[in-house]
Order: structure tokens, then C-alpha cells, then sequence
């Protein structure tokens, strides 16, 4: 078409001929200049396309690991604040005293015991282990929750709020993890189920009852630092463009 | 036998053996205390333990520790790499998420002690070593220098694959503090400060911690100087000191141009006595005898029976016919000698009390006729007085300073406060000393000599009317008040004692005349003992009407007009030229403005005398003798204080 638009414009043009040559040569050049424009616009668009399915795709997982690493370090102190408090008025003395309740149910999830182990664990293995670890402790948690009212502790009140706390955070870095995951694979998606047999009612004296609140809050701590840990771990291996953070 | 010998022997022996055994301090060893695990970088862990006393004999350490959810016990690996009284679990051994059930053991011979057992998690003793490789640079930053701080985590630390989050904080001090300040830096490994002190050293340190954990020690300290940046402030200084100085040098001039205002604000002056009748030169001379002598009054109490003498002491003579060409005369005067007597004078200025002569009229003498006939006959003499108005004026004002206080007279509504009020309007006499140059200071025509007129002589004056008399003194007193002329024309500006010796010759000559009774009369003779002063004319002419004793009310005058005269003007010595008038009206017309001249009278009644006349008399009756007009030698007054006190 270009080709044609020149070829006319070099005839010379003279009186009328000349208007309808020119006008000949207009049509043609603003025919060349739609096509043109339309090429560009539509390359555009599509480079946009690639470029925002790209973006899309990389940058939120980031900050999406961020916000929940960030959540699960909340929840881990938040359940360190609770056996510290729990100890000020029951000294471990005293709880070393009693026998050893039965390893924490969530004990039959098999996690990395060291630095090696954890860093050859796949991405998808490490928020499938997250994820599961952390929707085993749904139940726990509003068993303590439930308990923590009536629980014949000084500091009960402080108690009960802050693991309604937990409650929260637990339930919105569920949230996020399960859109996290989606982004990951299939594997991600698997959860291991840990059901909690310790049933609502934690016992009958007050020793007894302390002594199994005592422990479900250590094993929730432990439990909230693999998750912290695991996820911490997701964050550094995903900034590979931002390698300050790491 | 034998055997229990043995047993006794072997038991005594067991014996010595334990005692000596315990004697000397052998004992378990004691319970290893405060058993403290770490571990710097999540993999490895280190468990130290305090020894308790070991006994007395060597002393064993051992530690073992059993995992959770096993029974069984492992002891430590290693003893020596962290030293003393120390296990140190390397990665082999260390799992973490794993509950360690840690005990020391101390052993000796004598046996062994465990210690409480402790419950570790590797992964809450994490505390890693510090920062490394801290660089802190001094940037430039538009003329304001900061700190750049940078560091690298502890090499043991795996931060780069996320096992370990570190979280770093910086504290910097100036080099000669000793309180730090600590910024918290977050993750990063870099840190800016700034608002830094201009030529300040400070000491740098960086210290991490993971997310759960403790902190690291603090990094050895990292030294630096920032450059001088701030500009020096002498400049500012400089120009504070220019500006206050200038600012006192301003107070100073003004406080040196007002000083005179300052010092009497601060330091008003004492005001001097103010005793009627007190020489304050005779003060300062000491001589006691004679202050107290003028202050002795002859004839205090006063002997004569009518306490009305004492009441009434301004002789008020109205003379009617004249007041209107001496009103003519003085108007334009009136009004230049009240400003200026005004301006001039202040009651109490604590400069010394002006002269308190109390001028005392007791009786006005009908001399009425002789006033106007003295206002017609002087007609000439007011033309050639004119033109020593000046003079005339000024010893006008001197009588008027002379004569401080003079009570109220009681008997007219119209008062005149002060007897210097009364001659102060006197036309042309009130004449501030100061604003006129030929004046003579000595102007002072004393027609009259001192301590003559007492009330009592002024009294006798009066009620000894005699006609021939009058004339004569008329025509004496235009001889004295024309030689005074004379000697004012020819030296006006004489000495002050040659002034007085002339005056004093008039005063002679007068006081021959003042024998004559002043009471003359040409249209009747009638005996009045009183003269009231009943006003103060505009021209500063004393209005008198004489007042008999049965007649008190100002409002009979009418029957006394002929008995009126009016005060020409008031001579040295305290005397009252009286001129006669026949119309009451007039002087009644001259009430209106009475008030005026009272007041303003008032206010400069209380000058000091610019006299001379100190010298004249023991008594001190010194004033001015204005210059005899000729209207007002009928009506001559004569009016010695009552006390004859001194004049200044």
C-alpha cells in the first residue's frame, strides 16, 4: 500500500488533475497512517497483556509472603507473651514436678529437625507444612479459648484476650496462605490433617487443668515458630529481586 | 580378747580416719548452678554451668542431657571447645524443635552432686554474635554532613537463605558522653545519621538480634570525626555586643539629657520652711535672737478689743470714676502680666517660701476723694508713668511676691485670697522681673519706711482723717512716686542699695505724710474704721470700701460710694495706693472679672520678692514701692504686715 501511495505522488499534477491527484495522495497517506497507528496500539496492548500477566504473577507473591511472614512472627510472639505469662505465676519448678503430658498433636507431622533438612525442603512442601500445622490448631485454639474464661489463673483476663488474638491472626494467615498457595502448585495445596483428641474439657482440679493449658500453649508456641520459620524461609527463597531483605 | 581388742582398735581407727577425714573439709561436691545454654546461629548451642564448691578434692564436671520423647541420656560431646565449664553441641547433636532435659553432674571422691535439670528449645536461645565489618563514613550533604553506617550480619548467621532474621540497632555517642543514643535500623545494613554536632567526634556500635531471640554484644567501637560545618558564631556575637552597646549608649544620652527631671524624680527637693515671717537669711546666718524676734509680735495678743480688725484685712476703697480709664488702661497689661505671672510663679516650689508678708487693711481710710482726685491730678502723671510701666510693673511684682499669704476676706462674697492676688492684676504692674530688661531689680520705691504700719498704726491712720493732710500726701506722694520715677529714668538699673537708700528717703517722706490722716475726703469726711477690699479690679487695681463697723455687708456699699477707693497699686512696703471712686457700678461691673483676677492673682501671689529690700529693716517689711500714681494718692493704704514679719 505504501507502495502505491508513492507511486502516485510522483506523477506531477497540474490544474484540476493536480486536486484530485492530491487528494488521491491524501486518502492514501491517511490510510497508511491508520494501518500504522493500528499496529502500534495493538502491540501495545499486547505487551501490556504479557507485561501486567508477568507482573502480576511475581511481585504479589512477595509482598503476599511478606504480609504473612510478618503475620505468623505476630502470632509467635503473641504465644511466647502467653507462657511467659503463664509462668510468672506458675513457676516451671512446679510444672517439672508433674509427668510429662504426651507429646503435642501435632507431634505426628513430620517437620526438619535442622538447618539442612529445612533448606532442602521444596517451596510447596514448606506452605503445605505451614498450612497444615497451622489448620491443626483451629480447634486447640478455641479449646483454650473456651478455658481460658474459667481458667483459675491470676492473669485469666489477659490470657483469654490474647489468644482470642491469636484466634484472629490464625485465621486471616489461613486466609492468605490458601491464596498463596494457589499461586504455588498443586503440592501447596495438599494439608495434612492433625486432629486434636484432647477434647474441650482440659480437666478437673485446678493443677490438672493448668498443667494441660501449660501445655497445649508450649506446643502452640513451638508450632507458631515452624510455621514463622517455614514461612520466613518462603520469603527469602521468593526475593530474589530484592536480596536486601534476605 | 583378742578379736575385740582388734574390733576396738579397728573402730577407733574408723574413727580417727572419718574425723580426720572431716577435719579437713572433704566433702560432695556442691550443686553446679545457673546452667545457661546459647546458640549464635540456630544450629549449634553451647550450655555453660556455674561449679559449686568442689569439696575440697578435684572435682568432676559432667553433663548429660536426654532428648524429648527419649529416654535415653547422651553426654555432652564437647568439653573444650567453649571452655571451661562448658558443653558445646555441634550440629550433629543439635536438633532443634527438640526439647533438651539438660544436667550437670559434679563428681568427686567423696561423691557427686546433679544439678536441677533444664529444659532447652535450640531455638529460642538464639543469640548470635555481632555485626561485622561496621563502616562508618562521613558524607557531605550540602554543607551538612551525616554519618553513614554500614555492616555485615555475623558471619555465622544464615540470613541470606532465611534461617535467621536479624534485626539491627545502632548507638552512637559523642566521644567525651557517656549516655548512648540508640536508633533502631530494622533489617537493613545501612543507617543514616544526622544532625550532628559541628567538629564532633563519635563512637559507633551496631548490634543485631533475631526475630525471636536475644541480643547480640555490641560491636567494638568504631571512631569518627565530622568535619566543621557550622559557621563560627562570633560574627553573631559581635554583632549582639555592637547592638547592645549602641542601645546603652542611647539610655545614657538620654538619661544624661533628662537628668535634671530624673534626678528630681528620684531625688525631689526638699522644700524649705515656709514660716511666715522667717528670714531665711537670718537662718543661715544664725543668728536665733533675731529670727525669734521677728517672730515675736509686739502686740500679740492683739490688745484691741474688736477682733474684727483681725478678720478683715484687706481695706477695700471704691473708687468708681477712676476704675474705668485705669481699666482702660491695664486691659491689654492684664492679660500679658497674667500669663506671665502665671507661668512664672508656683505656690510651693520648695525653693523657699515666698515672702509671707500678710498685707493688713484694718481700716479703710476715706480717702476716696483722694484717690480720684489723685486719678484726675495724675492724669499727666499716668502719661509720664506710662512709659515706666515697666518699672512700675515690676515693683508691683515685687510687692505681689512680698505679699504671700493673706487670708480671705471674710466679709465679701468676692474674696481675694491672697493680698498678692490683689495687686497682681494691678495694670502694668504685673510684670514678671525676669522678662523685662530695664527693670531694675531694685525697683522697689519705698515710699513707706518698714515696721511702720502696724494695724494698729494703720488704724490710727484712718481715724484720723484729716483733709489737709491728704492733699499734701497726695502731692508728697506723686514726689515719691515721681523721684522714684526719676531715679528709675536716670538709673535704671542702679545699685540695689542706692535704690534703697532712695527708696528709703521716700519711704521718709512718706512716712511724714502718712502722719496725715488718709481719710480725706472731699465730698465727706466720715471716721470709717474698716476698708474692705472688695475686689480686684482687671487692671489689677484693688477695689476698697471702707466698712464701718455697723455696716458688714458688702451690699451697703452703695451708701459708701464716695467712701470707695481703689488700690492704685501696692508700694515696698506693703501699701496700698488707694484711689477713689464714686461709682459703684463701675466697681460692680468689675465683679465678673474679680474672680478671674483673683485667681489668677492667686496663683502668682506667692513669688519670691526679686527685691533687694532684705536689707532695709529688722522687720524686714521690704517691698517695692510701685511708682506713685497720681490717682492713687488719695487712696493710699498702707499695709504693714500684721506681725511685721521680714520679707525674703
Amino acid at each position: 500500500m505504501g507502495a502505491k501511495c508513492s507511486k502516485r505522488a510522483k506523477k506531477t499534477a497540474t490544474g484540476p488533475r493536480r486536486r484530485r491527484r492530491r487528494n488521491r495522495l491524501r486518502t492514501c497517506r491517511t490510510d497508511e497512517r491508520t494501518m500504522a497507528q493500528r499496529r502500534i496500539s495493538g502491540g501495545k496492548l499486547f505487551i501490556t497483556a504479557v507485561y501486567l500477566v508477568a507482573m502480576c504473577r511475581a511481585v504479589p507473591v512477595n509482598d503476599l509472603l511478606d504480609r504473612a511472614s510478618q503475620r505468623s512472627d505476630k502470632m509467635h510472639s503473641l504465644s511466647t507473651l502467653l507462657t511467659q505469662e503463664m509462668d510468672s505465676h506458675f513457676p516451671p519448678y512446679g510444672r517439672m514436678q508433674m509427668p510429662r503430658p504426651a507429646d503435642c498433636h501435632t507431634s505426628i507431622l513430620q517437620t526438619p529437625n535442622d538447618k539442612e533438612q529445612a533448606l532442602q525442603v521444596s517451596e510447596s512442601d514448606l506452605m503445605s507444612l505451614a498450612r497444615s500445622l497451622l489448620r491443626g490448631w483451629v480447634d486447640p485454639l478455641a479449646v483454650l479459648s473456651t478455658n481460658a474464661i474459667t481458667l483459675p489463673h491470676p492473669a485469666k483476663s489477659s490470657i483469654s484476650s490474647k489468644i482470642q488474638e491469636l484466634q484472629e491472626h490464625s485465621k486471616s494467615l489461613a486466609d492468605g496462605l490458601d491464596i498463596l498457595s494457589g499461586k504455588m502448585g498443586p503440592a501447596a495445596q495438599t494439608i495434612s490433617f492433625l486432629p486434636y483428641t484432647g477434647g474441650t474439657d482440659l480437666g478437673q482440679d485446678r493443677v490438672t487443668i493448668l498443667n494441660k493449658f501449660n501445655f497445649l500453649l508450649s506446643c502452640l508456641r513451638r508450632d507458631s515458630h515452624k510455621i514463622d520459620s517455614f514461612l520466613k524461609v518462603l520469603r527469602c527463597r521468593a526475593a530474589k529481586l530484592q536480596p536486601e531483605l534476605c | 580378747m583378742m578379736k575385740k581388742v582388734g574390733e576396738v582398735v579397728l573402730l577407733w581407727l574408723l574413727i580417727l580416719f572419718i574425723q580426720i577425714a572431716a577435719g579437713e573439709g572433704y566433702s560432695p561436691p556442691g550443686k553446679p548452678t545457673n546452667i545457661s545454654c546459647r546458640s549464635p546461629e540456630k544450629e549449634t548451642f553451647t550450655c555453660w554451668w556455674q561449679p559449686g564448691s568442689d569439696g575440697g578434692l578435684p572435682t568432676t564436671y559432667a553433663l548429660y542431657y536426654r532428648k524429648e520423647g527419649s529416654e535415653r541420656v547422651f553426654e555432652c560431646p564437647d568439653y573444650k571447645t567453649a571452655g571451661k565449664n562448658s558443653c558445646f553441641f555441634s550440629k550433629n547433636v543439635t536438633s532443634i524443635w527438640v526439647n533438651y532435659n539438660i544436667t550437670v553432674v559434679a563428681t568427686n571422691s567423696m561423691g557427686n552432686t546433679f544439678s536441677n535439670p533444664v529444659d532447652i528449645d535450640v531455638v529460642y536461645i538464639v543469640k548470635p554474635n555481632p555485626p561485622e565489618e561496621v563502616v562508618v563514613s562521613v558524607t557531605e550533604d550540602k554543607d551538612w554532613p551525616f554519618l553513614q553506617v554500614s555492616w555485615k550480619p555475623p558471619k555465622m548467621a544464615d540470613t541470606r537463605s532465611g534461617w535467621i532474621t536479624l534485626i539491627y540497632e545502632v548507638r552512637l555517642k559523642l566521644e567525651n558522653e557517656n549516655k548512648w543514643e540508640e536508633l533502631s535500623a530494622g533489617q537493613r545494613k545501612i543507617f543514616k545519621i544526622y544532625s550532628l554536632r559541628s567538629g564532633g567526634t563519635y563512637d559507633v556500635q551496631v548490634r543485631c538480634k533475631p526475630d525471636h531471640g536475644f541480643w547480640s554484644e555490641w560491636s567494638p567501637t568504631t571512631r569518627v570525626k565530622v568535619p566543621e560545618y557550622l559557621p563560627q558564631e562570633r560574627s553573631m556575637w559581635i554583632l549582639i555586643v555592637v547592638f547592645a552597646a549602641f542601645i546603652l549608649i542611647i539610655c545614657i544620652w538620654m538619661i544624661y539629657m533628662n537628668f535634671h527631671s530624673v534626678k528630681h524624680y528620684l531625688l525631689p527637693p526638699v522644700p524649705g520652711p515656709k514660716i511666715k515671717g522667717i528670714d531665711k537669711q537670718l537662718l543661715k546666718s544664725g543668728k536665733s535672737e533675731d529670727i525669734f524676734s521677728s517672730l515675736v509680735v509686739s502686740n500679740f495678743p492683739p490688745t484691741t478689743s474688736n477682733y474684727e480688725d483681725f478678720l478683715v484685712q484687706y481695706l477695700e476703697v471704691y473708687v468708681p470714676e477712676e476704675r474705668e480709664l485705669i481699666m482702660d488702661e491695664g486691659k491689654d497689661l492684664q492679660d500679658d502680666s497674667f500669663k506671665t505671672e502665671n507661668s512664672t510663679c508656683d505656690n510651693d516650689s520648695g525653693r523657699g517660701s515666698c515672702d509671707s508678708h500678710t498685707l493688713l487693711i484694718d481700716k479703710g481710710g476715706g480717702d476716696k476723694d483722694d484717690g480720684q482726685q489723685t486719678d484726675q491730678e495724675g492724669s499727666q502723671a499716668e502719661a509720664e508713668t506710662k512709659s515706666h510701666e515697666e518699672v512700675m510693673e515690676e515693683e508691683h511684682l515685687a510687692c505681689c511676691h512680698e505679699n504671700a499669704q493673706i487670708p480671705n476676706i471674710s466679709k465679701e462674697k468676692e474674696k481675694v485670697k491672697s493680698w498678692p492676688s490683689l495687686f497682681s492684676p494691678l495694670p502694668q504692674y504685673s510684670l514678671s522681673p525676669v522678662n523685662r530688661p530695664n527693670k531694675p531689680k531694685m525697683g522697689n520705691q519705698h515710699c513707706l519706711s518698714d515696721g511702720l504700719f502696724t494695724p494698729n498704726s494703720l488704724s490710727s491712720y484712718f481715724t484720723q482723717p484729716g483733709p489737709s493732710t491728704t492733699k499734701g500726701f497726695r502731692s508728697n506722694y506723686w514726689e515719691c512716686s515721681l523721684d522714684h520715677k526719676q531715679s528709675h529714668l536716670l538709673h535704671p538699673q542702679t545699685a540695689a542699695h542706692e535704690h534703697l537708700q532712695a527708696e528709703n528717703d521716700l519711704n521718709a517722706a512718706y512716712v511724714d505724710y502718712m502722719g496725715a490722716p488718709l481719710d480725706v475726703h472731699e465730698l465727706s469726711v466720715r471716721p470709717t474704721e474698716y476698708v474692705e477690699v472688695q475686689r480686684v479690679s482687671d487692671e489689677d487695681v484693688v477695689l476698697l470700701h471702707p466698712v464701718t463697723p455697723s455696716q458688714e455687708n458688702s451690699y451697703t456699699v452703695s451708701h459708701q460710694t464716695e467712701d470707695y477707693s481703689r488700690v492704685r497699686m501696692v508700694n515696698n512696703n506693703n501699701g496700698l495706693l488707694l484711689l477713689q471712686r464714686d461709682d459703684i457700678e463701675e466697681e460692680k461691673n468689675m465683679c465678673p472679672y474679680e474672680e478671674e483676677m483673683v485667681s489668677r492673682a492667686t496663683s502668682t501671689g506667692c513669688r519670691a520678692s526679686v527685691t533687694p529690700t532684705l536689707q532695709n529693716s529688722a522687720t524686714g517689711i521690704n517691698t517695692a514701692l510701685p511708682i506713685l500714681d497720681e490717682k492713687a494718692a488719695s487712696g493710699y493704704v498702707d499695709t504693714a504686715t500684721m506681725f511685721g514679719l521680714p520679707t525674703y
